[in-house]
């Protein structure tokens, strides 16, 4: 069993009082809680101080791990002899848990979000999923691993397993879906936990999604913004033609109706947008460069009148 | 292990009682009737009986439990919590939609 620092954890003293465990738990709770921080590895250290939380602030627990004596963060250790009958883990073997189990286990630990006595529910699982954009357009099916530890008939087990999913074409960044039933088991005849999936989608080289809609910037030349063009650009479905209107100016955006993701139940799908941007070559030939100093002189136009 | 394909629902899509957000978000049904009176979702049915909550709900009160449990809140501390959560969502939302709109 791997040894782990509570106390560490907290940034607070072998010794503190239960006031100065609770005072670190709160700024830390603030600084890495997954549902307010911004921090990276958020939840993993928030699960970190919250368990070391649960085990401090209990008279009893913190005891019991007070006698397991002092080690290295992540030093192999065993508890000492009569520990567990003393404080009634009643673990047959220590072998495939860590002392995070070994408290999860002790005398009814509550899990998170209530008490639960007989027919304890599965617990729900949130996980986050990474899809593509071609993923999004068509439905894709993912396999979700799930691990974790839960409390099984036959007492505390560490789980992994996956679970496969079909993302329905019309899903979309940021929107939860859910799957009924495929959380953790239930005890006692418990119902089982559900399953809610977190889409997050991985970023595309040449489009930028914002919900349902798509947005793609589009380079055109300086003749062409001024004197008009059909130019052809891709969309997820196959390339198709615009028209820029004449005078157009950077930044602009084109929409290509019903060119976006699809959308749910055969809604009407998003829209893509053109954003115009326009670019002029970096090098000029000589012929180039002559008819741009002809334009210059028989050119009026005044882009910064409005500075003057 | 691998089960069978299952098909995801879409949170909006899933009809839940009050019983189960209650169970699934470690709130008494009568707190989460509390959360619905100061306005936290607006389940469809009149009364709390008949109530159909969506999955998206259910999401939301998990949130709220976890802020009532981590930072020992009330249900008014709770509240003013998702308030602003809601609104910095909602701005970076904003944010990203207007990035996706400029050049470069």
């Amino acid at each position: 069993m791997k040894y782990k620092d509570y106390y560490q954890t907290l940034g607070v003293a072998r010794g503190a009082t239960d006031e100065e465990i609770k005072k670190a738990y709160r700024k830390l709770a603030r600084k890495y809680h997954p549902d307010v921080s911004k921090e990276k590895n958020a939840e993993e250290k928030f699960k970190e101080v919250q368990e070391a939380y649960e085990v401090l602030k209990d008279a009893e627990k913190r005891a019991a791990y007070d006698q397991i004596g002092t080690y290295q963060p992540g030093q192999d250790f065993r508890p000492p002899p009569g520990w567990e009958q003393q404080f009634g883990g009643g673990f047959e073997d220590l072998g495939g848990i860590d002392l995070s189990d070994l408290f999860a286990g002790l005398g009814g630990f509550g899990r998170r979000g209530g008490d639960r006595h007989f027919r304890m529910p599965g617990q729900d699982y949130e996980v986050q999923v990474h899809v593509s954009l071609e993923d999004l357009l068509r439905g894709v099916e993912l396999e979700v691993p799930m691990s974790g530890s839960e409390m099984t008939p036959e007492g505390l087990r560490r789980t992994s397993r996956t679970v496969k999913v079909r993302v329905p074409k019309g899903a979309a960044d940021g929107q939860r879906l859910r799957v009924a039933g495929k959380g953790g088991a239930g005890m006692d005849g418990g119902p089982p936990g559900d399953l809610y999936l977190d889409i997050h989608l991985k970023p595309h080289p040449l489009y930028r999604v914002s919900g349902h809609d798509l947005f793609l910037e589009v380079p055109v030349a300086p003749w062409e913004a001024a004197l008009g063009a059909t130019v052809e650009i891709p969309t997820p479905s196959g390339r198709v033609s615009i028209k820029v209107p004449a005078g157009s100016k950077a930044g602009q955006k084109l929409r290509v109706r019903g060119k976006g993701l699809p959308r749910p139940h055969g809604a009407e799908p998003g829209d893509l947008f053109g954003v115009l941007q326009i670019v002029t070559p970096s090098v000029l030939s000589e012929r180039e460069k002559a008819l741009y100093q002809q334009l210059a002189q028989a050119s009026s136009f005044n882009p910064r009148g409005h500075f003057e | 292990m691998t089960g069978p394909e299952l098909q995801a629902l879409f949170a909006e899509q899933v009809e839940i009682a009050l019983e189960e957000v209650a169970r699934a978000s470690g709130f008494s049904t009568a707190e989460i009737v509390e959360l619905v009176e100061l306005g936290l979702f607006e389940p469809v049915g009149v009364a709390p009986g008949e109530w159909r909550f969506t999955a998206q709900h259910v999401v939301i009160a998990r949130r709220a439990g976890r802020l009532r449990a981590d930072f020992d809140l009330n249900l008014s501390g709770v509240m003013l919590a998702l308030t602003y959560l809601a609104r910095i969502e909602e701005l970076e939302h904003e944010l990203h939609a207007l990035r996706c709109q400029l050049l470069g």
